[in-house]
Formats: structure tokens, sequence, C-alpha cells
């Protein structure tokens, strides 16, 4: 039984929760003191491939490459 | 004992809690034993807390409430609050949301 419950603001917003689950890290990485923030920075580079599933079938994947915004 | 931030809210957790899956907010994770407490800062994720008393967290970013810088956080907090006035696509608003959640829960991490 599906419910039609609210969902989180970020998923109605077409968002999936590993974007959301990086974005939250990344914002905490960013506010960090240093020496730490320049230890986790690394850390932020991210290389993922997305693919929409039609009918059966995988459309082409979306790769999606978020590097540090420096 | 542990409290989590659970997205349902801050959630304790003693010897003997029943087996539960929990989803983290941005927040406190604060682990205390007899009179020492230890607060980490949770970027999101989940808390998995198993019928033998182990619990795991996972989360893809967790550091002590002492590496926070507060400058950063009121920076950040200004710019998403900000964003959010100026969005105008519903993923422009989503992420400025998750701006100013994440750092409303850094704040109150490290004012708190």
């Amino acid at each position: 039984m599906a419910s039609n419950a609210a969902v989180p603001f970020w998923r109605a917003a077409g968002m999936t929760y590993i974007t959301y689950s990086n974005i939250c890290a990344n914002l905490v990485r960013n506010c960090l003191k240093e020496p730490h923030k320049s230890e986790v920075l690394s850390r932020e580079k991210v290389h993922f491939a997305f693919s929409v599933w039609k009918e059966g079938k995988p459309l082409k994947p979306v790769t999606r490459l978020d590097s540090p915004q420096e | 004992m542990v409290i989590i931030p659970a997205t349902t809210g801050q959630m304790g957790v003693l010897p003997g809690h029943v087996a539960t899956i929990a989803e983290l907010k941005p927040g406190v994770l604060s682990v205390h034993e007899g009179n020492d407490v230890k607060k980490y800062f949770v970027s999101s994720g989940f808390a998995f807390i198993h019928a033998n008393s182990y619990a795991d967290i996972i989360a893809v970013e967790a550091v002590p409430v002492d590496q926070i810088d507060s400058a950063a956080v009121q920076k950040g907090l200004a710019d998403f609050t900000q964003k959010l006035n100026t969005a105008t696509t519903d993923l422009e608003k989503a992420e400025a949301q998750i701006g100013i959640d994440v750092h409303s829960a850094l704040n109150a991490a490290i004012t708190g």
C-alpha cells in the first residue's frame, strides 16, 4: 500500500537522496576551521553516472561530476 | 547513551533500545559516557540501532563540534537566506532551503 504522505521538500523538487546528502556534506565541509577544512576538501570530488529507466531499458546515462567550487 | 538528530526529532538511545532505523537530519549527535559528553555534527545520514544494543551511524560528514567555524556559519546562513529570496525554480528553492537548514543546525550546534 503506497501512501501519499508528504515527501521531503528536496524530493518534491526532483532531487535524489544522494544529491541531498552530498549537498549537506559539502556545506558542512565549507564551515570548518583550518586546518581541518583543507584536509576534507578533497572529499568533495564526486563522480557518478545517473540513468533514467524507461520501459525496462535504461536511457542514455547522465554523468554528474561535482568538483569543489574553488 | 546517545542522542541522535533524527528527522522525527531528537532521539535518545540507551542499551536495550528496540531495533530501529532512523533517517538523520543535519544536527548534533551527542555521545554520553558517564559524565563525559562528546558532540559531533553529522551532515545527514542514517542510524541503525541493532537488537544487540549496537548502533551504527552512517553519515557522509561527521565532525567534532569544536571544528566548526562560527564566521563561516553566519556567512552561509546569510547567503542562503538571500538565495531563497531570489530563487525561481523549485530546484533553486530546494537548494537554498537545504543551505538554510544545514547552517541553522550548524549555528545551533555551536551556540547550544
